[in-house]
């Protein structure tokens, strides 16, 4: 790509993301207001966020469409013959994963692997052509500039950036598709509050009454749009401190929207408990960034301008060319170098290299890390997110399952050149844990949302596992993928629950497929998508038939296996997702079956159910298309093509005993080769979690009352979410309280009193003071004003208005002249 | 040189450039003639001989501007060629800065600036003489002969260079204001009001006359660029003492022209004329007075103080003295005239001790600039004193006409000029309104408060005085005055703002209703205090200012 297509190219990005990026905030701003301006009954604030994230929507399919032709990925090529085209275009090292079928017949396919020796080099060069500018940009293809500047410290400063690569054009469009689905199927959602008196059937007031107050329809709206305008400038920003302003504000919009119902005493303390919890994530964020703009002075992910030889950004100063951390000496004396644009060293003010100590670097990681554990409720923070589900559900497909939640992920995917290996392992394992605990506590919740909510911790969970382990395409391949099938099936239980009138616990439903059909079926497309079920057989050009969510399943599990083949001590990483992927199955079609098969458990809510209006099912439909099929292709298809023009450099060729654990990262060609075995093992997992699932809670075979009888205990524990709430309330809320009372026992007793004598004691002094005031400064003050008002008058007596004593007064004050004068005058 | 050859120069090179300077006088000279023509030939009827006063003042306004727009720009303006080649601008003429007349007036931009000013104003009073009708339309010639005429005189005091000009100028400012004192013929405070002023200006003229040839007949001359040198040659070694008759004789001949000079300022212990003189003459030739002859008297204070310039040490000394001088009369008059306007209960009258307690603000800048050229040969900071007052006129010209003209917009409506008079007035009409707010802005910074004009002039003396104050400390004596004296000052105008602000009106009063035309006039001369102290015009006035003081100081 010239310089001039690259700048183009850059500006038409930029121009058409800020758009889509502003024009939620535009909305906000009008509909904000629009219990002024128009009635409760009113729909137009819906209307103007719809129009608004639409058209957003419209502008970032046109960006991935001009991304796409930039980055010389045509997608009908793609379509019509992966394998020649992958070859074909610079992309070409990822062609390893043309042999994506996951038939374990095709695994060994010696042909392949001569195309990928081959491809590397063929890779390198393209990559060192296309940007001899910077040659140790550890990304491919991205644009970044600045839109303001915030603040300016001598030669640092803070500024709004921008910073587009793939993976921001991808999630602008997957984040505003969705966003508009559901905003439409809110429009049907949230219809009961178009009027000037909601009754809030779970607010009881004393003497047996509902609550009731004005509709908040339009209040939704705007907060929706509030919150599309944080999510868009998150993925839309070039520096790690926009990234925290805007992490914060999704944080705001996360706690207005579960605590939409804030009448409800849950609702407000599951909005409080959100905030609270994501505060912990980020005052490691806030640790991290006082490191990295400490050492590096600068919060800029990387300068990618051709034209620009100004300051490196993060990523830039981390890595070198071949994307290695280049460090000397062992232990806490390790440090690593700071890389500058011509691939030397960055030397300081005096003339040093510069180096971070690179114990520190671990500690910045796993700060910002740590933001992204509260924010994607990952193990130990992870029991917000179930509680987020007071929000209406409409909140709960958007923030609390394909967005805000997965704004970890994100961060933790885009400032990967950050993490050491150490904060890789953290994070996957960390990853590992939330996988396990999520999926096993949602084999025993009735709430439908419950389900999905655990289910989605789950899901995190593998991101960041995959993140973890070097499989950086797997992680986001798969944050993409999750954002269409867990928002469908978040609506879809939306359906459920909208159907069935605001009836949530599974226990009471079933039998419902028949009532509500499209609902049932768009359902049934999300659950087999993140069960990761699939027929092993492998069709031309389009791979294995399947949905989208085996697809990245299946690459998180290969990744994972490469990497405890690698790394033996660590195979516990490949287990536990292994184990999860069978529980995963059997968990959502017990969810699946309970809800809509076998026979209806309360007639009154079988009785009043109903399928759910076009509004409502048309966004069912739309997203089903995707979950099933925006995966198409695996890992050699469109999307993580696409997805591969961000990744880092140092990824695709993993890493060698790195670190101070020596930890090994897998290569794409590592992972690739574990990938049917891989595979395989993964679907029969799941193949035999859905086939208990179908025993136990379909043909019925066996009661699950039984086997819950059988494992009480572990039943209780589970049903208890791990005890975590117990726990953290005795450690952390318990210990609080009793030091609090403490302190109020203290203030009381000595400090009040304290303040108290001292009140005493000034009232005492004010009042002298008072006396001495009245006595001597009033005084003075009066006597001055009294002084100066006398002379007045004296002087206004010598203008006696007398002429004969005017002109007396020119002689006198002459001969006075003269005396003074000559009284003064040197003898 | 011989006769003829004198004769020659005078006829042939300083005649022509004379009158091409002097032609805006010349042009007010003739809307005299015209104005007595108009009225002979009983024409007034149908051309109002107002309307020919403004149109000769325009005129000469006109010509004093291109005479400056020709200095600034050395004749290049491209779009103002054909005015300098209407008024016949040559560079040997006005592009020249230098004696005219034979040495008795001099040009430079100082006196061209302040021409400009003192023009301005004579337009401004005019519009306010034709919305108040003070004369009416068979007094009107007479009116604007002494109005023009008395103009014609401060502008010659802008460019004195001669003591017996200096004489002439004083007379000729004082002589048509002792009749328009008085123009108010059937009032017998007006009268009596002209007789006091006619009196007292004449013991004054003489004293002054005393000093003059005192002064000339000790230094053998008249010129003021002489004045110095020849006091320096006279004294040569000797010191400064009063055994030294030529010191005391010059410096009584100082202190008596001084005298006539404190007279036209108003200055403390000269000053008993003025709150009568103001009491009885009409509001309008009260602010006349109050700007205009000070501005004149100004100009010419800071020419005569510069003529004793030198290295000599007793030059040196006699400037000190000089400026010490004109320090002591500063407190004296800041103190007076803001005690005094305590207990004034007639609004003219309180505003005439302001005017003298201004003067004492004003003529501090005077003597910093003394005392620093005694000191140091600082020149800028000198030129920054001349700079600041310059910068003091022009607002202290807008403030005081706003108060002045609101003065007699109100009598024209109530008939009345004490302040109990005034009581409610902010709850009159929209237009009363705006005045009511005029003129709060027009005291507000005749207090001198931030972000007003007033501040940023008061500021400039103040400066001055402060920085003159390292050469002598007495001026730090009169700095602090200056400051305890602009709190003394605050209560007295608040009074007045009080009574309009928040004091109920009398009930038997019907509320004040002022015609629009004068609400659009007092807005557009209170605009220009708010521009001069929040927009960038403040920046512009300041370096013209200081552009001009500078060439007075040839840096």
């Amino acid at each position: 790509m010239s310089p001039d297509i690259y700048i183009e190219t850059g500006t038409t990005l930029k121009w058409l993301l800020t758009t889509a990026w502003l024009l939620p905030l535009a909305g906000f701003l009008i509909e904000v207001f629009g219990g002024y301006w128009s009635g409760r009954k009113s729909r137009a604030a819906a209307f103007l966020a719809v129009g608004c994230i639409a058209t957003g929507f419209v502008c970032s399919l046109i960006a991935l469409l001009t991304w796409l032709d930039a980055a010389d990925l045509n997608v009908s090529d793609i379509w019509q013959n992966p394998r020649a085209v992958a070859a074909a275009t610079h992309e070409v090292s990822e062609a390893t994963h043309v042999d994506h079928e996951h038939d374990a017949d095709h695994a060994a396919d010696a042909e392949h692997h001569g195309d990928h020796e081959h491809a590397v080099p063929a890779h390198s060069e393209e990559e060192h052509h296309g940007h001899a500018a910077h040659g140790n940009n550890p990304l491919k293809f991205a644009f970044n500039g600045t839109f303001y500047t915030l603040a300016k410290f001598g030669r640092i400063q803070i500024t709004l950036d921008y910073y587009i690569d793939g993976l921001t054009v991808l999630m602008f469009t997957m984040v505003t598709f969705i966003a508009t689905c559901i905003h439409l199927f809110a429009i049907g959602y949230m219809s009961d509050e178009l009027t000037e008196s909601y009754e809030d059937h779970q607010v009881h007031l004393p003497g047996g009454k509902h609550f009731h107050r004005p509709g908040r329809f339009y209040r939704f709206f705007s907060f929706l749009s509030l919150f599309c305008f944080a999510m868009l400038g998150l993925v839309l920003a070039g520096n790690i401190f926009q990234v925290f302003i805007f992490w914060e504000l999704v944080g705001v919009c996360s706690y207005l929207l579960i605590g939409f119902y804030v009448e409800r005493k849950s609702a407000s303390t599951a909005a409080n408990k959100a905030f609270i919890m994501n505060r912990v994530g980020d005052f490691g964020f806030l640790i991290g960034l006082m490191i990295l703009w400490t050492w590096f002075g600068t919060f800029q992910f990387a300068n990618t301008n051709p034209d620009q030889t100004g300051e490196q950004g993060l990523f830039q100063m981390v890595r070198t060319d071949a994307g290695a951390i280049e460090t000397e000496g062992e232990g806490l004396n390790r440090v690593a170098y700071m890389q500058s644009a011509t691939g030397e060293h960055l030397l300081g003010n005096d003339g040093q290299a510069r180096r971070i100590p690179y114990w520190l670097l671990v500690v910045a990681g796993l700060g910002i890390f740590a933001g992204c554990v509260g924010k994607s409720a990952q193990f130990p923070l992870q029991t917000w997110l179930p509680d987020a589900m007071e929000g209406p559900t409409p909140v709960s497909a958007l923030v609390h399952s394909a967005t805000m939640v997965a704004a970890g992920v994100y961060l933790a995917g885009r400032f990967f050149p950050m993490f050491t290996p150490e904060v890789l392992l953290v994070i996957a394992y960390v990853g590992a844990i939330t996988a396990f605990i999520g999926a096993t506590i949602a084999l025993v919740v009735t709430d439908i949302k419950q389900v999905l909510a655990y289910s989605t911790i789950s899901q995190l969970g593998y991101m960041m596992l995959a993140i973890g382990v070097g499989g950086w395409l797997a992680g986001l391949f798969h944050l993409i993928t999750h954002a269409f099938f867990k928002s469908l099936m978040f609506l879809c239980s939306g359906s459920v629950i909208h159907g069935c009138h605001h009836e949530q616990e599974m226990t009471k439903m079933g039998g419902l497929y028949k009532k509500m059909p499209i609902t049932c079926w768009t359902m049934w497309i999300g659950v087999v998508a993140i069960s990761g079920l699939a027929i092993p057989i492998t069709l031309p050009y389009l791979g294995a038939i399947s949905f989208s969510g085996f697809h990245s399943k299946d690459a998180i599990i290969a990744s994972s296996l490469s990497f405890s083949t690698l790394n033996p001590t660590h195979s516990l990483l490949f287990f536990i997702p292994l184990i999860t992927a069978g529980i995963t199955a059997f968990y959502m079609h017990r969810m699946w079956f309970m809800t809509f098969f076998g026979k209806p458990k309360d007639h009154h809510v079988h009785d009043h159910a109903h399928e759910s209006p076009w509004v409502m099912c048309g966004p069912l439909l739309a997203l089903s298309f995707f979950a099933a099929f925006c995966a198409v292709g695996g890992e050699s298809g469109p999307l993580a093509n696409l997805l591969l023009t961000s990744e880092p450099t140092h990824v695709a060729g993993g890493v060698q005993a790195a670190g101070e654990l020596g930890l090994t990262l897998p290569s794409h060609h590592e992972i690739h080769e574990c990938h049917s075995q891989a595979g395989m093992m993964a679907l029969l997992a799941a193949l035999m979690g859905t086939v208990v699932a179908y025993l136990f809670y379909c043909k019925q075979a066996v009661d699950p009352a039984l086997v819950k009888a059988r494992f009480e205990s572990a039943h209780r524990f589970l049903k208890s979410k791990w005890q975590f709430d117990e726990i953290y309330d005795s450690m952390f809320t318990r210990p609080v309280h009793v030091v609090a009372k403490w302190c109020t026992g203290f203030d009381r007793e000595a400090l009040d009193r304290f303040l108290h004598s001292c009140a005493s004691l000034a009232v005492g002094i004010a009042q002298w003071d008072r006396k001495f005031d009245e006595a001597v400064v009033d005084r003075i003050v009066n006597v001055f004003g009294e002084v100066t008002y006398a002379a007045g008058r004296t002087l206004k007596g010598v203008q006696t208005g007398r002429l004969r004593q005017y002109v007396m007064f020119i002689a006198a004050a002459v001969v006075c002249l003269f005396v003074v004068l000559f009284l003064f005058l040197p003898r | 040189m011989s006769v003829p050859d004198l004769l020659n120069h005078v006829l042939h090179t300083d005649l022509p450039r004379s009158v091409q300077i002097f032609a805006p006088e010349l042009v007010l000279c003739g809307t005299i003639v015209a104005l007595l023509l108009v009225r002979m030939f009983d024409a007034h009827r149908w051309l109002p001989t107002s309307w020919v006063a403004l149109f000769g003042t325009l005129a000469a306004f006109v010509g004093v501007f291109a005479q400056f727009m020709y200095m600034k720009t050395d004749g290049e303006h491209e779009s103002l060629k054909g005015m300098f080649h209407f008024w016949g601008l040559t560079a040997d003429g006005v592009g020249t800065s230098g004696p005219y007349f034979t040495g008795l007036l001099t040009h430079d931009s100082f006196a061209v600036f302040f021409r400009i000013g003192l023009l301005l104003f004579l337009i401004l009073v005019e519009a306010l003489t034709i919305l108040t009708g003070i004369p009416d339309q068979d007094d009107g010639q007479d009116f604007y002969t002494l109005l023009i005429g008395a103009t014609i005189g401060m502008l010659m005091a802008c460019g004195v260079n001669n003591l017996l000009m200096l004489f002439v100028a004083i007379e000729m400012m004082s002589v048509p204001s002792y009749v328009m004192v008085g123009f108010l013929k059937g009032r017998k405070v007006s009268s009596e009001a002209a007789f006091k002023y006619v009196v007292y200006g004449a013991g004054i003229a003489g004293v002054m006359l005393y000093g003059v040839s005192l002064l000339s007949g000790v230094l053998g001359t008249l010129s003021f660029p002489e004045l110095g040198s020849r006091f320096a040659l006279l004294m040569g070694d000797s010191a400064f003492t009063l055994s030294n008759p030529t010191a005391v004789a010059t410096i009584l001949g100082i202190m008596l022209i001084l005298v006539g000079v404190a007279f036209k300022l108003s200055l403390v212990p000269f000053h008993f004329w003025c709150p009568d003189a103001f009491e009885g003459a009409s509001a309008e030739v009260a602010g006349f007075l109050s700007v205009a002859s000070k501005a004149g008297a100004f100009a010419l204070l800071i020419r005569f103080a510069l003529a004793f310039q030198g290295t000599a040490p007793a030059v040196q000394t006699l400037c000190l003295i000089f400026g010490l001088a004109l320090g002591v009369v500063s407190c004296l008059s800041m103190t007076f005239g803001n005690l005094a306007a305590y207990t004034q209960t007639n609004l003219k009258r309180l505003l005439a001790y302001s005017t003298i307690a201004h003067a004492g603000y004003m003529v501090m800048a005077v003597a910093a600039m003394m005392v620093i050229l005694s000191g140091s040969k600082d020149k800028d900071a000198a030129a920054a004193c001349v700079s600041g007052l310059i910068y003091y006129i022009a607002v202290y010209l807008f403030m005081n006409l706003t108060a002045f003209a609101v003065v007699a917009f109100i009598r024209n409506q109530t008939f009345r000029e004490d302040i109990d008079s005034y009581n409610g007035l902010a709850t009159g009409g929209a237009v009363t309104k705006l005045v009511s707010v005029c003129l709060l802005i027009a005291f507000v910074s005749l207090v001198g408060l931030p972000p007003l004009a007033g501040f940023f002039g008061k500021f400039a003396i103040f400066s001055s005085a402060f920085r003159a104050g390292s050469v002598h400390w007495f001026l730090w004596v009169v700095l602090g005055l200056g400051g305890l004296n602009t709190v003394f000052s605050l209560f007295y105008y608040l009074r007045v703002l009080r009574a309009v602000f928040i004091l109920p009106p009398a009930d038997e009063t019907k509320p004040v209703e002022i015609p629009g035309m004068v609400g659009a006039y007092v807005v557009l001369i209170t605009l220009p205090i708010l521009a001069l102290g929040m927009s960038s015009f403040m920046g512009d006035l300041d370096a013209t200012a200081l552009d001009v003081a500078s060439q007075l100081f040839h840096i």
